[in-house]
């Protein structure tokens, strides 16, 4: 049996599936039993997400205003709207 | 990072078909719409600055590379396939030109040194677990943390973005690749020079310290 020790270093293989099968299934079979280890998982997992939608600084507004006014001078097709 | 609102799922690269909502904004972008520029610009102008932050080292240097993407951006649209995301497409830029930049100034970022030296030592703190193994402490779950604060609570999304700039160099690299971006491992591999199992080391460290973080944060 795995410790959680071991399942907290095994998380990110295990959640990639890159573990080879035996120790995915050493993985699994703690977790059918350590409800203090799946909510670890589960918050791994959940922190993805979070990663995903994490703001960033927006530009100042010069370096906005500088983007725009190169963009329209060279951003245009040629026609007129 | 929203596309493919059309149900498609997130397609492999090869048969990515764009949603309505980015279609609609590649358009206006190509017919010189100011509006919808600015609202890309807005969009990704900070990820791009934290992308290339992880491949320069300094600020400015970075804030350079992200205004010669942009200039690329600006100029490239016409000839933009549809391919792959716009996103995707904008940081394929930004990387190549972040190292660029990079060999030419001498100071290309070596992440397999890197990824040596961040990969030392344990990756959780010793006194997380009790001598046999346990967890020292419960985890308590994530209550709080609402499906409408995981999308629209910013203080919280943007301690998540803090506690990303405050990843060790390589770490920061993959994990805004992989789980911010969504490029696969061949593609970050390929990019950072560094193996598989260097990935996994990367990512596994930076998630830990990420969910540590957010632990703190969902919590308030
Ligand atoms: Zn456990």
């Amino acid at each position: 049996m795995l410790t959680c020790h071991q399942v907290a270093e095994e998380a990110t293989e295990y959640m990639e599936g890159t573990a080879p099968p035996p120790r995915r299934l050493g993985v699994w079979a703690h977790l059918r039993l350590c409800p203090n280890c799946r909510e670890y998982l589960r918050q791994l997992g959940r922190t993805i997400g979070l990663a995903r939608q994490a703001l960033a600084p927006p530009p100042p507004a010069e370096v906005e205003d500088q983007l725009a006014a190169i963009f329209a001078t060279q951003g245009r097709p040629g026609a007129a709207e | 990072m929203r596309r493919n609102q059309g149900g498609i799922g997130v397609a492999p690269q090869g048969s990515y078909q764009a949603g309505a909502e980015e279609a609609a904004l590649v358009a206006r972008l190509r017919a010189g719409d100011q509006a919808a520029f600015r609202q890309l610009v807005r969009a990704r102008h900070g990820r791009l600055l934290r992308l290339a932050g992880a491949f320069c080292r300094s600020r400015a240097s970075a804030e350079e590379v992200v205004q010669e993407t942009w200039l690329a951006v600006i100029t490239g649209l016409h000839g933009f396939s549809g391919e792959a995301p716009l996103a995707a497409w904008i940081n394929g830029i930004l990387v190549n030109k972040a190292k660029t930049r990079a060999v030419r100034d001498g100071r290309m970022v070596n992440f397999s040194d890197l990824a040596r030296e961040e990969g030392e030592g344990d990756a959780f703190e010793p006194e997380r677990f009790l001598p046999d193994g346990h967890w020292a402490e419960q985890h308590r779950p994530w209550d709080a943390l609402t499906p409408e604060r995981e999308a629209g609570d910013r203080e919280l999304l943007a301690g998540v973005g803090e506690a990303l700039e405050k990843l060790p160099p390589a770490q920061r690299a993959v994990v805004l690749l992989r789980d911010v971006e969504g490029l696969d491992s061949a593609a970050i591999c390929a990019t950072l020079g560094i193996s598989e199992a260097n990935l996994r080391v990367l990512l596994h460290r930076a998630r830990t310290k990420l969910r540590d973080a957010a632990d703190r944060l969902v919590r308030g």
